[in-house]
């Protein structure tokens, strides 16, 4: 069947059928609310009691608990919580007292910029290394290669993190194990929170330097688990792709196997990487609680960590939140890049 | 192909003899085999192979605390003079334990609900993908540490904690899978022949999932291993003096990078077992040329 | 005269799973200069890879033990690689076979044209800008009658037809000039009507354009008006060659012979004409059909009609045919009929009962079906046993009994009883279809529909499925639907054909009528277009004018 489409049409199918995604998505962030809320209500102790302290009268716990909305029916209480969500409010935390949504907005910056800087090392490192080893299937590049990516995949990212610091309290001295910034610099407080970028737009490369050298090995033991898995993904996606007829098609006619490779097979084996990148960003973002606490990087994660040993509940129910809605724009993003490569996923829309 | 198609004509030799021919000629898969029934040799006869039996549990021994590696302790002591080669080896146990515990319930769970909703369909499916669809919004670990801190932390709940987030995993696989199999024209034919909805789902299903499934399990008893360290690192494993590799790191952790050996013993155990599982799944997968 | 391309003593074999396998012995073939050579052969037999071999894109595993490859006494095999690459699209051109994957689908067809043409010119020494080269395939295109080139150089694999795609191949091959034109199975996976346009496009390019043609397939039928001598191959040997004619006339082998008696005749006293029932209907459709809807946020929401108000008559142990190309809702209606699909509309009677009355038990028993691929319709864990084990309890036989039933049914369809242990894997083709159609009979059904039974076989295993469907249907009185888009087959299989067209059946009769006869264009089309032995059948064919052509041949499908 032949398929004459205008352009219009098929971006505006295509922009609907991501609106439609979108939608999916909101429904999963519902569930995902629901979920978490009735965990939090089957935590054993009561949240008042936890954040009063032993000491306090029970008098006071009950004050407390008529304002956190507790004494009323569950359905009501879900519904509240919803529409303040809904709201950006999240309630107090129960250890800090501060506001929860507040707290996280000024640790996310931290989380994001080492979360960023991870999956552009995945990107970068990955995808090359996946198919350079699958044009030189079982050389020596390969065989480094997949044990490479077989650590990557089986050392848990606390070990990781741990031997990366250790190896770079050994060999290189001078080099920063934890936190962001050496704190004396005084890094400037920019507009997006994210030390690499602030620094450059206040015309400061020493601080630039100074988070670079900090966040590289955090950044490396968090990004180690994609690095194994996506190389391997992209591996097999390329040799899978070489034993295809339009492989044999473009050397039969003599076309070079290096542009067979790059332009041809790379745009096609880069499907399956991507999807997977982004149904994985969840563990990313599981792992980063670890190495974050290793790091000692005060980020989002740490936050999170502290809250669920603590049983913070207004803010376990809020990080959780938060990584729920993390995945869900990286996918959506996800979807719409995979639909730039893919000429049949736009048409699909179409038909 | 995702089921177990019949493979490509080979010369002359069943899909069988095919798929045992890429398994002997893989020799990480060799290696992965080997280091599996290592570990749960070790684990099955702990308490013969352990130097130090007892020091699995609470012995004190300050005069032989923070010893490096000799030939009486192979992999040092640790804070309390206890032998961490005896710690390990007890280690491997709680951790096939957690396995055993954990993929008693998930696979077989996460294969029923798989199945059932690719071949009912309907209300089943849209559940069960819906479903798994918010699991994997959810990073496992942090789903995990907030069941594990619900509950009290022991082995039992590590593994209701480990199981609540992965059984999905599993039963969207098995789905995907059976998915493609029930569209098949063997299916069709069958249902034609007069085949009711149980023989369907266990005599002509299954066994064309039997592969992936087993291909996923050993992946995920790596999962699980990797999982539970994770857990316990963050100081939601088993209460000491239990030994627990993960926990093992992260008390020895404060002592870097001075005694060293502490993290190592039990780094590399935990590195070993997924690593084994890991090697072995990946040779289960290229020998029955699955997609997992 | 010179020959373009000799091979000599060409030995190939092939490393898997650790064993060494001769898979070319010692193949001789040579091309005139100017000439046009046929290697004809069975699926696996070798006749792929001879051509791989020849431009020189063997498979890893592969490796060439012995023999030669000349390209006008030159030896190719002893060439540089360099110089080897150079003669890739320009000496050598190959037509691919599969339309559907031989071009990466995420990037344009102008994309792989372009790149082709790019290194081929730069390993000429040919400079040209992209505006050049884009002018030249341009030009090339509008040969292989792609009428909007500019369209399909921007195209994306998947928004083409697939005659369209097979257009695009052949122009990829005759970017460059080539002095030898290798056509590795053109138009196979396409419909009839269109593969027989993509065999007049090869004629007529390689006529005007005076090129050699290798044309490797596994049809006969197609090669009579292409190529002047055949190479027959089977298991990897060359086993018979001669000029075309004299090779139709008087086959040597016994392959060969096989291979020509197995291409049913259209016309003439061979023809078998089967009688007409005149019983009582068995299966009745008045007025069925089907719609699907298609719904779109921008877009008008629309509905697809695969079957039009559809009305038939198929009489008790009848053998009806249905003919259509892919597309023309043959399929839909039998799914109907099978009661797998619901009807839109209309009424379905089988046996004088709705078809959806009664119990799903009762409905299955009444009609069984017979698939087209038996490699994807036996369950590859099960044992031919269990397979048909299954239908047998349905029927209450169950036990000592149906181990005896499973006996006499492989008798039935020619399989020693040891085969009901043996897995679909140790079987052939031809077995496993005969499996399959075991499988049908043990339902005990009054009707049996056949999609296409014999399309996945070999052409020697094809006549004996249908020989045994023949005796199957006489001795248990079976009512058989058939639906097949191979009309040659259909004459002498059939007691009554209808053709469809776009969810219409555009006509019905008795093959015999309907062959002398044609009334519909698109039914004169269709005939025409099938693949006939000898030059006096082919002038018996019904003629159809250029007008109709476009009409029913390029418009039937093309949807924009």
């Amino acid at each position: 069947m032949t398929l004459k489409v205008d352009r219009r049409t098929m971006i505006l199918e295509c922009i609907s059928a991501i609106l439609k995604r979108l939608v999916g998505f909101i429904g999963v962030l519902c569930v995902l609310s629901l979920m978490i809320f009735i965990l939090a209500r089957v935590v054993p102790g009561d949240p008042a009691r936890i954040a009063l302290g032993p000491n306090a009268t029970q008098a006071q716990v009950d004050a407390l608990r008529a304002s956190m909305g507790l004494d009323r029916p569950v359905i009501t209480q879900y519904a509240l919580y919803l529409w303040n969500g809904l709201h950006g409010h999240f309630g107090k935390s129960l250890i800090s007292g501060k506001s929860v949504i507040g707290e996280i907005a000024s640790l996310l910056p931290a989380t994001l910029e080492l979360v960023i800087v991870a999956v552009l090392g995945i990107i970068v490192i990955a995808v090359p290394l996946g198919v350079v080893t699958a044009r030189y299937r079982n050389s020596w590049i390969d065989t480094i290669a997949r044990l490479v990516s077989i650590i990557g995949v089986t050392m848990p990212s606390f070990l990781f993190a741990i031997i990366l610091q250790l190896a770079a309290a050994n060999v290189l001295s001078r080099w920063p194990i934890i936190g962001r910034i050496d704190p004396a610099l005084h890094p400037p407080a920019g507009p997006t929170g994210l030390l690499l970028v602030d620094s450059l737009l206040a015309a400061r490369p020493e601080v630039f330097a100074n988070a670079a050298r900090h966040i590289l090995l955090p950044a490396l033991a968090l990004a180690m688990a994609g690095i194994g898995q996506i190389t391997r993904i992209t591996r097999s996606a390329m040799i899978e792709q070489q034993r295809r007829d339009h492989v044999l098609t473009l050397k039969s006619f003599g076309v070079p196997e290096r542009v067979i490779v790059w332009p041809y097979l790379l745009k096609l084996s880069s499907i399956a990487p991507l999807t997977v990148l982004g149904l994985e960003f969840a563990s990313l973002i599981g792992n980063a609680f670890v190495v974050e606490m290793v790091f000692s990087w005060g980020g989002f994660a740490s936050y999170g960590l502290e809250a669920i040993l603590q049983k913070d509940i207004n803010a376990v129910m809020a990080v959780v939140l938060v990584s729920g809605l993390f995945f869900v724009t990286v996918n959506i993003l996800v979807d719409a890049i995979v639909m730039l490569i893919d000429p049949r996923l736009r048409l699909q829309e179409v038909r | 192909m995702a089921f177990d198609a019949p493979a490509a004509p080979g010369p002359g030799l069943s899909p069988r003899a095919m798929a045992w021919y890429r398994f002997s000629r893989n020799r990480s898969a060799r290696i992965g085999a080997f280091m599996v029934v290592s570990v749960v040799f070790i684990a099955l006869f702990a308490p013969l192979i352990a130097p130090f039996p007892d020091h699995a549990g609470a012995v004190v021994d300050f005069s032989a605390r923070h010893t490096p590696p000799n030939l009486t302790f192979p992999l040092g002591t640790d804070k309390v003079g206890r032998d961490i080669l005896s710690r390990v080896v007890f280690g491997f146990r709680l951790s096939l334990l957690l396995v055993a515990g954990v993929l008693a319930i998930a696979v077989p769970l996460g294969a029923a609900l798989g199945l059932v909703a690719a071949w009912c369909g309907g209300i089943i499916e849209k559940g069960m993908t819906g479903f798994t669809n918010v699991m994997l919004a959810i990073p496992p670990l942090v789903m995990a540490l907030a069941i594990g801190n619900v509950l009290e932390p022991n082995l039992v709940n590590a593994m209701i904690a480990i199981t609540l987030v992965w059984w999905t995993w599993h039963a969207r696989l098995v789905y995907r899978v059976a998915k493609s199999v029930a569209a098949e024209d063997f299916i069709e034919a069958a249902r034609l022949a007069g085949a009711g909805h149980l023989h369907i789902l266990a005599r002509e299903i299954l066994p064309n999932c039997i592969s992936v499934i087993s291909v996923k399990t050993t992946l995920d008893a790596a999962f699980v291993i990797l999982f539970g360290a994770t857990l316990s690192f963050l100081g939601l494993g088993v209460k000491p003096p239990t030994p627990d590799l993960g926990s093992m790191v992260a008390d020895a952790r404060q002592f870097l990078p001075e005694q060293w050996w502490e993290v190592l013993g039990p780094g590399l155990a935990i590195f070993y077992a997924t690593l084994g599982f890991n090697l072995l799944g990946d040779g289960l997968r290229d020998m029955f040329d699955v997609e997992v | 005269m010179r020959n373009l391309l000799d091979i000599s003593d060409l030995n190939v074999s092939f490393s898997a799973y650790g064993r060494r396998q001769h898979i070319l012995k010692d193949v001789a073939l040579s091309v005139p200069e100017g000439g046009r050579v046929a290697l004809i052969g069975e699926t696996g037999c070798g006749k792929s890879l001879t051509g791989r071999a020849i431009l020189g894109t063997l498979p890893d595993t592969a490796r060439i033990e012995s023999g030669r490859i000349s390209l006008r006494g030159e030896s190719v095999l002893d060439m540089p690689p360099k110089r080897r690459e150079a003669l890739k699209g320009t000496a050598f051109s190959i037509i691919m076979q599969d339309p559907l994957s031989s071009f990466n689908p995420v990037l344009q067809i102008g994309r792989h044209l372009d790149d082709v043409m790019r290194f081929a010119d730069r390993r000429l020494g040919i400079c040209a800008s992209c505006a050049e080269r884009k002018a030249r395939i341009f030009d090339v295109l509008r040969k292989v009658q792609l009428s909007d080139p500019e369209w399909i150089f921007a195209a994306y694999p998947a928004q083409l037809s697939g005659g369209m795609r097979q257009r695009a191949l052949i122009a990829l091959s005759l970017l460059h000039q080539p002095e030898l034109l290798i056509a590795d199975e053109p138009g196979t996976a396409l419909d009839v009507t269109t593969q027989d346009e993509i065999m007049t496009l090869i004629d007529r390019r390689v006529s005007d354009n005076g090129l050699s043609l290798l044309m490797i397939t596994h049809n006969l039928g197609l090669v009579r008006r292409m190529v002047d001598e055949i190479y027959v191959m089977r298991h990897g040997e060359i086993i018979e060659y001669g000029r075309t004619t004299g090779l139709f006339r008087r086959p040597q082998a016994a392959y060969t012979r096989q291979l020509v008696e197995a291409i049913p005749p259209l016309y003439g006293a061979a023809v078998v004409n089967r009688p007409a029932s005149t019983a009582k209907p068995m299966i009745e459709l008045t007025a069925v059909s089907k719609a699907f809807a298609r719904r779109s946020a921008f877009a008008k929401s629309s509905r697809h009609v695969a079957v039009k108000e559809v009305s038939l008559s198929i009489r008790e142990g009848e053998i009806f045919g249905l003919a259509g190309e892919s597309g023309s809702g043959k399929t839909t209606l039998a799914r109907m009929i099978m009661g797998l699909a619901h009807a839109s509309s209309g009424a379905i009677m089988i046996a004088g009962k709705p078809v959806d009355a009664g119990s799903a038990a009762a409905r299955r028993n009444r009609i069984q079906l017979v698939y087209q691929n038996p490699g994807t319709s036996l369950n590859p864990k099960r044992t031919v046993g269990q397979t048909l084990a299954v239908p047998l309890a349905f029927v209450g036989v169950r036990g000592a009994a149906a181990a005896s039933r499973i006996e006499t049914l492989l008798c039935d369809v020619d399989l020693p009883s040891h085969y009901a242990s043996k897995f679909p894997h140790e079987l052939s083709g031809g077995q496993k279809q005969r499996v399959a159609i075991a499988r049908a009979l043990a339902a005990e059904p009054r009707i049996i529909v056949l999609d296409e039974p014999t399309s996945a076989l070999d052409v020697s295993v094809q006549r004996n499925v249908i020989r045994l469907l023949t005796r199957l249907g006489d001795t248990l009185g079976l009512t058989f639907l058939f639906i097949s888009h191979d009309l040659s087959l259909m004459r002498n299989f059939c007691g009554r054909i209808a053709i469809m067209l776009k969810g219409r059946i555009v006509e019905t009769g008795s093959p015999r009528i309907v062959f002398a006869r044609p009334r519909h264009p698109y039914t004169r089309a269709l005939i025409a277009a099938a693949p006939v032995m000898s030059e006096e059948e082919e002038n018996l064919k019904p003629h159809i004018g250029p007008e109709e052509r476009r009409r029913y041949l390029v418009g039937a499908r093309a949807r924009s």
